[in-house]
Formats: structure tokens, sequence, C-alpha cells
């Protein structure tokens, strides 16, 4: 039936080329119960970013940076210097001024127009003012259908799959009236029905039938992919995990074919308009197009580099001045491990300050735990570790009491099941009626409850089925001997020791903190919680490694590889409340006597950290006014985690802006106001530079991840962000939101988490990364991994070299470092 | 003019009463003085929040004196005389159903407004937000307070006009245009016939204050056919601003306006279809074609809305086309002349739908708690049967338990029936399954369910007194009634246990395209009154875009 499988000839290889490609083009989002943070642009990292950007303008009409205005307000209030201008004309040795620079603000170069799909050509002969687009017809149209085939629960009846997502759309549209009665489009079942069964099959007919060029052919499917980006996304990351589980998705493929249907359908539709020669003509020099577009831009760049200098220029300055060496360092008491999100460094800070007692490090918050979750007696299995990666384990909770685990997993199972009924009668189509006259009422007070705020603490759903006083017995805990022999748990423990860097001079009491936020009704909350966990609150990793380090049978075990770590030393694990800079800590029952004292003191100087730290953040959550009342500050911050129309519980990750991978001395003197990844690394300790090679090609691709996801949230929101959280409505259950009705599915952040009303919160600066290693090292991982080498010589982020004697090198895309001068 | 008041409502009574409205008025108007200074935007939500606060307090008084001193009216001082249709007057009722619907609106509006205070932070346009859900506030309280079917009329098409400013509070996007002017299309043919409706009875009757045009028409040995055709106008105009089919599609699409303005209009606004026929009682109950006309578009929607429900992928909508089919279940309640329950119905499901979309985003956390569920085991269908027979025991001994005898009320029985095979899923199944106590807790809440829901209906009885109960309806409609909902769940049961039958397959395509009634009528409806929509970016091919939006994209 398809004559490319059954005859694999040159063309067809070339479009099937053509297809992967496209398809590669288009970033993965994430459901939203595991909302990790995505660089949208992932696809397109094998670009300069400059010509990046113009192809994404030419293709999606999609911008990569600020309207030149918003710089002209920066330079208006001083952010930006002559001096920075002049800095980021000559890095990239750009035939420009200051003065023109200047003078161009007013006057932009006009920009190349996206380029035309189909939709566009019929609609610009459409009075538009009275009737619905067919771009956005077309949109909704097909949301609809990937939202029936995709959707994880919300619906009780859904279409039929088989065949994949193209033969769902087929079967679903074979009797649809919606484009005569709504479009006035005659002919449509006619049409649809002689549309080749298979999605590679339609990609080659429509390819002929529209005469787009060959050359043109990629470009052509990116812009149409990038024309229902969301569910192209949804897609992609159908195509991640089946990859990461080493199998093959082709959704996105099918959805492609969907969208191509429809430039043919509108084609045939619309004789008298010509698409196909329309489309020819504007596609025959898309390269053209882009070119144009890059010259347009180029000075947006140079106002944006200008504006990361800006940031860039006083922190190398900082970062070259020495620490102060204290006259008498106090023997370390604690040693708190931190995930290197940037809400940690303003914590870490204000536990510092508590006690020069106090040594915190930072790490990936998963901990180097490669795990699956699956909290007891529950379906449910989540990944615990960044997106980038598969688990190797899947843990469960245990309790201490043998047997106990079972009956409690029973009784939840049954309670879960009961839920389940009750959501059935309360839901059903049939029962709904009887259940709101019989039991509508009850919901007065809940309205009540919600309304007077005393809702209190948001349980975690999670928790569900468990009595209170389960909650304390259970611990998640690796598979023993069965699923993780004592060699390979040494060899977990040796390998996030020394990731960790916490090789030598271990101090009584070593914290092991994950992170996680609170917020109720909020879609988005995952958004909130630690990224290195897959999405998810932290503490079943930190919980893990804790048990993990404080087994005897590991400690004993663990001075063969090399690491020795006292037996005075006890682990304990923590979860940093990022809404409310609380910390809880885990299994302290366990903790043995002897260090009762020091865990008192911990908590003593957790406590205050928390308040400072609240205090800090205060002013940016509109409670300046209670910064100096530590009670009151924390009740208002509390009280935003169990606000139901809290749209801003925390401000999450934004304005991030650098990531620095050095010892904590090098950057325990400086206020970097939460602005900051911090890996810890002493590459002296490094032996192969193996560390190294880690952080440059996980944390650091996780770092580029978020801060481009929150830059293209910003500059793009339409397209990369989730628009308006006050028209939000969740899709398929976890599957993503729509704004509003329909339209697409919308991947991202919304505005309000990057925008206060009046402000943009987060500033787009690429990340500007420091690492603390010899250059040799660097120069030699980038050159292993071509990732590596994209981010940075593409212009995806900017990495600065610490010198061990404070000097700061800039490396210049290309293969350059050049010394950043001391002022 | 003296003559014309009765004062046995009380002064101290009537000055609560119509303090409501005032209220709302006032916090409106300080809105609208204030918009344009940002500075006063925490004065702006302190004002609209006293006051509605205030509101609460005001209607839940009168309703503790209501229950103290009995039912009040006040025929206001003659405002304008309208010949032989009577005199526009502007009355004051104080009775069960409307002591009861002003605390639900205004408890209703109190809960929004604290709400959107938080939720609508560093939006723009606040103050235009305030303005328009005070006056909507205002509008459904005079409504509901009114005794003049004309003030009445006129305070729902201010209703309804207040409510477009905070549907089109988004105004550049072209989707929330479309949609609220779909409502706007729909509900001025519902005013049309709430106009004529009014007018007809004002012509017929001679008065168009509620209570005496009751008594006039039961006065009359029989129903004129211009009396008739006013009922089955009133009872249109109910429909039709109920959202029922075909033209429920703008309630369907009015997710293009911040959620909490979906919890006023689900919660608040489009129920009073429902408190019309309640209020106007007789006068179109014991009209049989308007009857039958309620039964039969409110079940078919109930029915058909609750099935498109099913097929439904994100959440806002889901809620809408259940409210839409819960608003055909008030309507049939209606037809049957079942006041007390439809009037229960009306509250119970303000609240519980005000809920529900206010808290719309925590459907991730249900979605996780469904992940974490294990899989339930499939259930044969000789199960099922068991636990609706289980059910109808537990439903007759309830029903039995508040007094009711199998002679009386047929149409309670229907309702009845549908309660005990709603119930079937807490007996059957894994419930069952499980065993041990789960069986028992299963037996227990069913019965529980059952008992409340005939406890509430004795409840509501007393409540409305002689308002409970219309005249019985035909027993063709009753068993109209019990044949629409044995096919909903038939179907539901049929597709639930074999998703893949030819039954679901064939079904599927044409209710998730809701029959293709909303395209009917939203083509019919272009035809004749096109809307203008902004030209957004994205209808057409753009350069660049240069702007950035702030968050709502709208300004004021």
């Amino acid at each position: 039936m398809n004559p490319l499988t059954r005859q694999p000839t040159a063309a067809s290889h070339a479009l099937q080329q053509a297809i992967d490609a496209a398809c590669a083009r288009i970033a993965p989002t994430w459901p939203l119960d595991r909302f990790i943070a995505v660089n949208p642009y992932w696809g397109q990292l094998d670009r300069p970013i400059a010509s990046a950007a113009a192809q994404l303008t030419t293709l999606a009409g999609s911008p990569m940076l600020m309207p030149r205005r918003w710089y002209g307000a920066q330079w208006q209030a001083g952010r930006i210097s002559r001096q920075h201008l002049q800095a980021a004309i000559e890095a990239a040795n750009a035939p420009e001024t200051v003065e023109s620079l200047l003078a161009g603000m007013d006057s932009p170069l006009a920009t190349p127009m996206r380029l035309p799909l189909a939709p566009d050509i019929v609609d610009s002969t459409r009075g538009l003012g009275h009737a619905m687009a067919w771009r956005d017809y077309i949109t909704h149209h097909i949301s609809q259908s990937c939202a029936a085939y995709f959707d994880q629960g919300q619906a009780g009846w859904g279409p039929d799959r088989s065949g994949g997502l193209y033969r769902s759309w087929l079967r679903q549209s074979a009797h649809d009236f919606s484009p005569a009665m709504l479009m006035g489009y005659s002919g449509f079942t006619h049409r649809l029905a002689a549309l080749p069964p298979d999605p590679i099959a339609l990609i080659a007919a429509a390819l002929e039938a529209l005469g787009v060029p060959a050359d043109a052919q990629e470009a052509y499917f990116t812009a149409l992919l990038m024309n229902i980006n969301g569910w192209a996304s949804w897609c992609a990351y159908q195509r991640w995990q089946a990859r990461l589980a080493q199998q093959e998705d082709t959704q996105i493929v099918h959805l492609l074919a969907i969208r191509l249907a429809w430039e043919w359908l509108l084609h045939e539709g619309h004789p008298e308009l010509g698409v196909a020669e329309r489309l020819h003509h504007a596609w025959h020099n898309s390269a053209d197009a882009a070119q144009q577009a890059q010259t347009a831009q180029q000075h947006d760049w140079l106002w944006q580099a200008a504006l990361e200098r800006s940031y860039q220029g006083p922190l190398c300055q900082s970062l070259m001045t020495a620490p102060p060496q204290p006259a008498q360092q106090p023997p370390v008491a604690v040693q708190a491990v931190f995930c290197i999100d940037v809400r940690s460094e303003v914590f870490r800070r204000a536990l510092e300050s508590t006690s020069p007692a106090v040594q915190t490090l930072g790490f990936a918050g998963f901990f180097a735990m490669f795990v699956a979750y699956k909290p007891l007696g529950t379906a449910m299995t989540r990944p615990q570790l960044p997106g980038l990666l598969a688990p190797q384990l899947c843990v469960t909770d245990e309790c201490d009491a043998p047997g106990l685990g079972q009956v409690l997993a029973a009784a939840r199972r049954k309670k879960l099941l009961w839920q389940q009924h009750w959501q059935g009668f309360r839901t059903g189509a049939g029962s709904s009626f009887s259940f709101v006259e019989s039991l509508g009422l009850t919901y007065a007070a809940q309205l009540l409850k919600h309304t007077l705020g005393s809702g209190g603490d948001p349980t975690p759903v999670e928790q569900t089925g468990l009595p209170a006083h389960a909650q304390a017995q259970l611990r998640p805990r690796l598979p023993d001997h069965t699923g993780l022999p004592l060699n390979e748990r040494v060899s977990w423990a040796a390998t996030a020791l020394g990731a960790m860097g916490l090789t030598t001079d271990h101090a009584r009491l070593v914290l092991i903190a994950g992170h996680g936020s609170t917020s109720t009704n909020n879609p988005h909350a995952a958004g909130l919680d630690c990224g290195a966990c897959g999405g998810q609150t932290g503490e079943v990793n930190a919980r893990l490694l804790a048990q993990l380090l404080n087994d005897p049978a590991v400690r004993a075990a663990l001075p063969a590889r090399g690491l020795l770590v006292p037996p005075t030393t006890w682990f304990v694990a923590g979860l940093h409340n990022t809404t409310t800079d609380d910390m809880q800590l885990f299994d302290t029952d366990l903790l043995p006597d002897s260090h009762r004292a020091d865990l008192n003191a911990l908590m003593g100087w957790l406590a205050t950290a928390g308040q400072r730290a609240r205090a800090e953040r205060a002013p940016s959550l509109g409670l300046s006014a209670l910064a100096a009342q530590a009670d009151e500050l924390h009740a208002a911050v509390q009280a935003r985690t169990s606000h139901w129309a809290q749209v801003r519980p925390e401000w999450g990750l934004a304005d991030c802006a650098a990531f620095i991978v050095a010892p904590r001395r090098r950057s325990q003197h400086l206020n970097l106001a939460g602005r900051s990844f911090l890996h810890d690394y002493t590459w002296q300790r490094d032996e192969g530079f193996g560390v190294l090679e880690l952080i440059m090609t996980a944390p650091m691709v996780v770092t580029n991840w978020i801060n481009l996801q929150y830059h293209a949230s910003t500059v793009d929101n339409a397209r990369y962000g989730s628009g308006n959280k006050l028209l939000h409505n969740v899709v398929g259950g976890n599957v993503g939101v729509f704004e509003g009705n329909g339209g697409d599915l919308r991947i991202g952040l919304p505005m309000q988490s990057v925008h206060d009303g009046d402000h943009f919160r987060h500033t787009p600066l690429r990340l500007s990364v420091f690492i603390q290693a010899p250059q040799a090292p660097i120069d030699a991982i980038m050159a292993r991994h071509t990732t590596v080498r994209h981010l940075l010589d593409h212009g995806w982020l900017t990495v600065f070299r610490l010198a061990d004697d404070s000097g700061v090198w800039r490396y210049q895309p290309g293969g350059q470092w050049q010394a950043v001068e001391r002022q | 003019m003296a003559q014309n008041l009765i004062f046995d409502l009380g002064a101290e009574r009537l000055a609560m009463l119509v303090a409501v409205p005032l209220l709302y008025l006032m916090a409106a108007a300080v809105a609208a003085v204030s918009a344009g200074f940002p500075e006063a935007r925490l004065a702006r939500w302190r004002m609209a929040r006293g006051c509605a606060a205030a509101a609460v307090l005001a209607s839940a008084l009168s309703l503790v004196w209501l229950l103290v001193a009995g039912d009040g009216l006040v025929r206001g001082p003659m405002a304008v005389g309208l010949g032989a249709f009577g005199t526009l007057h502007a009355s004051v009722r104080s009775d069960a159903l409307g002591a009861l619907m002003l605390l639900l609106v205004s408890f209703i509006g109190w809960v929004i407004v604290g709400y959107s205070q938080t939720y609508l932070t560093g939006e723009q346009g606040q103050a235009r937000y305030i303005r328009g859900l005070m006056l909507t506030l205002a509008a459904v309280s005079v409504l509901v307070l009114s005794n003049n079917l004309l003030v009445l009329a006129l305070a729902w098409v201010a209703t309804s006009l207040a409510l477009h400013g905070l549907l089109t509070f988004f105004n550049t996007r072209a989707q929330s245009l479309v949609a609220a002017h779909k409502k706007f299309i729909t509900s001025r043919v519902a005013d049309a016939c709430l106009l004529a409706g009014v007018a007809l009875v004002g012509q017929q009757l001679g008065t168009l204050e509620i209570d005496q045009a009751i008594a006039a028409a039961k006065a009359l040995p029989a129903m004129t056919a211009s009396l008739q055709t006013a009922a089955l106008l009133l009872a249109a105009s109910a429909l039709i601003k109920c959202a029922q089919l075909p033209v429920h599609g703008w309630l369907i699409q009015v997710m293009e306006a911040p959620t909490p303005v979906s919890a006023l209009l689900h919660a608040g606004v489009v129920n009073l279809g429902g408190f019309l026929l309640i209020r106007l009682g007789s006068l179109v109950g014991d009209v049989p074609a308007a009857q039958a006309l309620l039964v039969v578009v409110g079940s078919v929607t109930a029915v058909v809305a609750a099935l498109v429900m099913m097929t439904r992928i994100s959440i806002k909508v889901t809620l809408a086309w259940s409210t839409c089919a819960q608003m055909g279940f008030m309507m049939m309640q209606c037809g049957l002349g079942l006041y007390d329950l439809a009037l229960l119905h009306l509250v119970a499901h303000s609240l519980y739908k005000a809920h529900a979309f206010l808290g719309a985003g925590s459907a991730v956390e249900q979605n996780r708690l469904q992940q974490m569920t294990p899989p339930a085991p499939p259930q044969p269908m000789g199960h099922w049967l068991l636990g609706a027979l289980a059910g109808m025991a537990l439903v007759a001994a309830a029903a039995m338990a508040w007094g009711l005898r199998p002679s009386q009320a047929p149409a309670l029985w229907a309702l009845g029936g549908i309660l005990s095979l709603a119930l079937a899923p807490l007996l059957a199944g894994p419930v069952w399954q499980a065993g041990g106590w789960w069986r028992l807790a299963g037996l227990a809440c069913a019965q529980a369910v059952a008992l409340a829901y005939f406890g509430l209906h004795t409840l509501f009885g007393h409540w409305l007194g002689a308002q409970g109960a219309g005249m019985p309806p035909d027993m063709a409609l009753v068993f109209w009634v019990l044949g629409c909902f044995a096919v909903l769940f038939v179907v539901q049961g049929a597709v639930r246990a074999r998703p893949h039958s030819g039954l679901a397959r064939t079904l599927y395509p044409w209710l998730f395209a809701g029959l293709y009634l909303d395209h009917v009528f939203t083509r019919i409806a272009f035809r004749l009154w096109p809307v203008h929509m902004p030209a957004t970016p994205g209808t057409l091919p753009k350069p660049t875009p240069g702007t950035h939006t702030p968050p709502s994209g709208a300004s004021e």
C-alpha cells in the first residue's frame, strides 16, 4: 500500500531524512505532574544561536530576544552602559559602533515575515474581522484530536486509538461536518476519505501535490510542526521516553502527517487561490529569508550581549577578589549538602551566616540516586532523577516492623479503590445528578473553609490512604541484596561521595537536603519542585543516600575504595521547602544518641537560617512590611502555600543567570541574590577529570535547560510559555494546559511565573558558567562532547574559567580563552 | 401611593434586603470612580470584600427574620403605570425561595470576591473586573428579591449585560469575544421570549405583580390561550438562559474568562432559569404544554450532555458540560412539578460547581491519585444488576423512612429510580469484592446518601411550603424521564464495560463533536449577526511580534 516502504529509493530516503531532521528540531515537554524545565531550543543546538533565532523567526515567527524598546529601557535605566555595548561589539567583531546601535534603537530593520503556510494563504483572502481564521481552526481541530488521543485520564470515554495518532484522526474526521459548517469548506469528508491511510505515504503524496522544493522540505516540515508546537513537543516527549527505554515512537511523524494533510486539503479546497504555487514561491528561497532575518536581528544580539556583560562584569570582578580568610577557622560541626538550585543559594548563605561551624555544599538534588519511586501500595511509579536519564532501580517504602508494610499496602489499595468508586459516583454521567442533590450542599463548608483561610497545610496527595501514624514508620528503601548487591551499594555510595566532593574532612553530622515546594490548586506545582528529581520533591533521594551512607556494611567497605568516612559521622536527610524556607528532617529516630546534641544545634541553625532566608525573599513576594517580624512573615508565607487562588506561591528559579562550579569558599563571601546555581568542585581531587566531565555534560546541561526555559517563557510566552494562569484549563489529566477553551497545548511557564504584573521578574540572560579548573581538561571535554561544544561555540551559554589564583578567563566561541581584566 | 404599600415586611427587614443590591452598587461605584488610580487597588478590593461580606450578613439575617416572622412583601411606591399591562412596582418580597436564593448568591459572591483578589494580582483592569462582578451581583440580587415580573425581567437583562463585561475581560482574545457574542445573542433571544411572556401575562391578568398574577390565574376557570402562550414563552426563556440544547454552546466556550468568572456564571447566573420557574410556579407549571417542553428538553439535555461530558478532555470543559446536564435535570424537575427538588438541585449544584471551578487547578493532583490507584478488576454485568437492585431496596427504605408512600408522587419515585441506579457502583464490583468492612461501608454510605436525598427533599418541601409542589405531570412524561435515564445508564455502563465495542466506537465521534448542535447554531447565529473580532497575532503572519503582553493582554 505504501510505495515508499515497498521500494526504498533515494527519494524516499531523502524524505525520511527531512522528516527525521524536522522532528529532531522539536524539544520535548514533560507532563504536568513531572514538569521539569526544558530548553525549548534544544533541537536548534547545532546552529549558532543567532542563526537559530533567524530560523525561528522565518519558520515560526518566534522571537528569541526581547523587543528592542525593552533594551532601550535597560539603557535608559543605566543597566547597560556604553562600555558594555563597546565590549559586545568588539567581542562579536561587528561592523557597528555604540552610536549606530543607539541610532538603530528607534529604527529597527524590517524583519522578514514568517514564511506562509497554506492557512495563511487562504486566510489572507478572507475577511477575518468576521470569520474564524483557518489557522486557528486547524490548530483547534488538531489539538482536540491529539488531546483525545493522548488523554491520561480526564475523559471516561476515548477514541479508537488503533493504528496510531494519524489513523485515529482520520477516523474521527471521517464524518466531520465542522469544516463545512464553520468554515464553509465543501467536500471535506469526501477528500478526507481519499487520503492515504499511512502517514509516510500521506507526507510523500502531499509534498508531491504541493510541490514544496526538495531543499526546503526540512524547513517546511519544521514550520508545520512548530505551527502546532505544543502537541509536537508532547509527541517529542513520547519519543524521548521511548528512546530512554531503548524503543522508538513515531507519533510526532503522525502529527506532521496530520498537519500536512490540512495543507493539502486547503490546497484542494481552494483551487482558485493557487496555494501550491504560492507555497512554492515562498519556500524556494527560505534560506535567504533566514539570512535576511539574521541581518535584521544583528543589533538586538549586540544589545543582548551587552546586557549579559552588565551582569557578568561585576560578578567576574567579585570572583577575582580573594575571599576573606577567617583568622581562626573553627572545626566544622555540620556539613550540609544542598541541590545546585538557585533557591538553595539564599538558604545556604543564610545557614552559613548562623555559625562558622556550618559548611555547605552544592550537588544535583537527586544525589546520584538513579531511581524511580513507587509509593507503598500504589500503582504509580515516578522517576526521581533528571529527565536526561533513565532510572536503574525502583524503590518503594518499607517498614522497620516486618510485615507491617504489607498490611499498610493492602489497606491502602482498598482505600484508594474505594475513593475511586466514590469519585465515579460523584462525577459519573448518570450518578452525578443524584450526587449533587444529596451531597452538593456540603461544598458550602469547603468554600467557607477556603475563603476563611483555614485550609491548613496542604497534605501531599502521595500520602492519601496512609494513616498518620504510618507516615513516620515508612522509609523509602533501596531494594536489598536481590536488587542491589552490596558491592553495587558501595559503588553508589562511593560515586555519590566522590561527585559531591565529600571525600575527606567529614563533619560529625552531614545533612543531605533535597528540596520541594508547597502550593495549592496549582497545575504547574511540579515545576517548582526539584528538577533534578524529575519534578518531584527530593526527600526520597536524600533519605536513600543518607540511609546508604549510614549502612554499617557500606561504611565498612568504603575504605577499600579510598574513602575514609570516620565512624563518628552520621548522615541525616532533610527537605528544604523552597516556598516557606522551612527544613524538614527525616529518620531522626535512627540517630545515635551520641549525635543528639549535634542535631539540636543543627535544628537551631536551620530555624534561624529559615528566618533570614524568608526575610530576604519577603520583598519579592510583596511582604517587605513583614520582613522584620519573623513569626508574622512565617505565617504569611505559609498562608501562600494553602491559598487556592495563589498564582505566585514562590518565584521558583526566576532570574537565574549563573552557574558556579568551584569550591564554595570561592563564592562564599558573595551575595549572589538567588541567581546562581552552585556546584561544589575541587579539581585537585578529581583525578582524570571524570567528575568535571560529568558536571559539564549533566548539571551544566540541566542548568542550561532551566535557564533557557525561563528565557523562552519570557521572550516568547505565546509559544514557549503557557500564557495566563487565570485561563488555564488542565488537559488530559496531566498532559498540559489549554489557555482558555482550546487552541494548542501550552508548554513552558505561565506568565505569572516570570512577570509580576508590572515587570518581568526573569531577566533573559543566557547562563554564565564559571568553572574553577585548568584549561586543558575543559578543552578536552569540549572536544569529546558535541553537545558541550555546541552549547559553548554556538553561544547558548557563556563559560568562564576561574583560575586558582583569582584570575578569570572568558571562553570565546571558536576556542580562544580571553583574560577578564581586573578593574 | 400609600395604599400600594403593604407594610407587613417591616421597615428594618426591608432595609436589610434592599441593602444587599445597594452594597454591591456602592462597591461597583467605588471601583468605577477609582479606576484611574492604581494606588487605590487595595482599597477597591477591601471595599468589594467588605460589601460582599456585609451582603452575606444582611441576607443571612433576613433569612433568620423570615424564619421568625414569616413571609413578607412590600409593594413599593408605584414607579410607572403601563396601562393595560399593569404597573411596574419596585416591590420586594421576602419568602423562603427569595431568601434562600439571596443567601446563596451573596455567599457565592463573597467567596468569589475573596478568591479574585488574590487570583488577579498583577492583572490589568482589576477595577473593571470589580465593577463587572459587583454589578452582576447587584442585578442578580434585585432579580431574586423582586415581586414584579417586569423588574425581574429587566434585572435579568442587566445581569446578562454586566456579565458580558466580565466574559470579555480579555478583550483582545478572539475566542473570548466569539463565545461572549454567542452568549449575547442567546441572551437577547431569551430576553425577547421573557419580555413577550411578561407582556402577555400583564395584558391577560392586568398585573405584573407575581403574587397577584398567580392568584389571578388560579381564579380563572381555565388558562386562556394567551396565558398558555405566555407560559411557553417563559419556559422557553428559562430553557435558553439555562443553556439547554441546542443553544448550549456559549456556556461550554466561555472558559475564555478568568476562572472565578466561570464559577460565578456556573454557580450564580446560569441557574436563574430554575429560579424563574419556581418563582412563577403554577403560572407556567399548570400549562401541560410548558410542562412537556421543560421535561423533554431538560431530560434530553441532561442525558446527551452527560454522555458528551464523558468524552471531554479538559477539566473546565468537562465541568461546563456537566453544568449543562445538571441544568437540564433541574429544568426537568421543574417540568415534573418537583419544585422543592429543583430548588435543592439549584442550591446544591451552585455550591458544588463553584467549588469545582475554583479548585479546577487541582486536576493534576486528582490525576496523580488516579495513577496511584491500582486498576480495578473488571466487573461482570450481573454485579451491576445486583447493585442496582440493592440500590432500589435502599432507596425505597430511605423514602419510606421519610414518610413517602408508593402511591404518592410518581414523579418523585422516578427520581428515586435514578438515584438507585446511581448508587449501584457503591454497592457492586470491587467494593463488594473487597469484602468485610468495605461491604458494610459501601452499604452504609449508599444508605446514608439515600437518606440524605429524601431528607433534603423533605426539608426543602417544608421550606418552600405550597410553592414546593406543582401540578403532577402526565404519566407519559414520567415514563419518558425513566426511559431517557435508562438509556443513559445503559450506554454509560456499556461503554465502561466494553470501551472498544462497536457501540462505543460508533457513538464516540458524534458525542465528541457534541452532535454538531453548536456548529449549526454558530453558523446560523453568525450569518444573522456576525461578531467583529480583533486581528490577533496568530491570525495573520506578522513580522517578529514586538509586543510584549503583560499577563492579561487586556488593558483598561
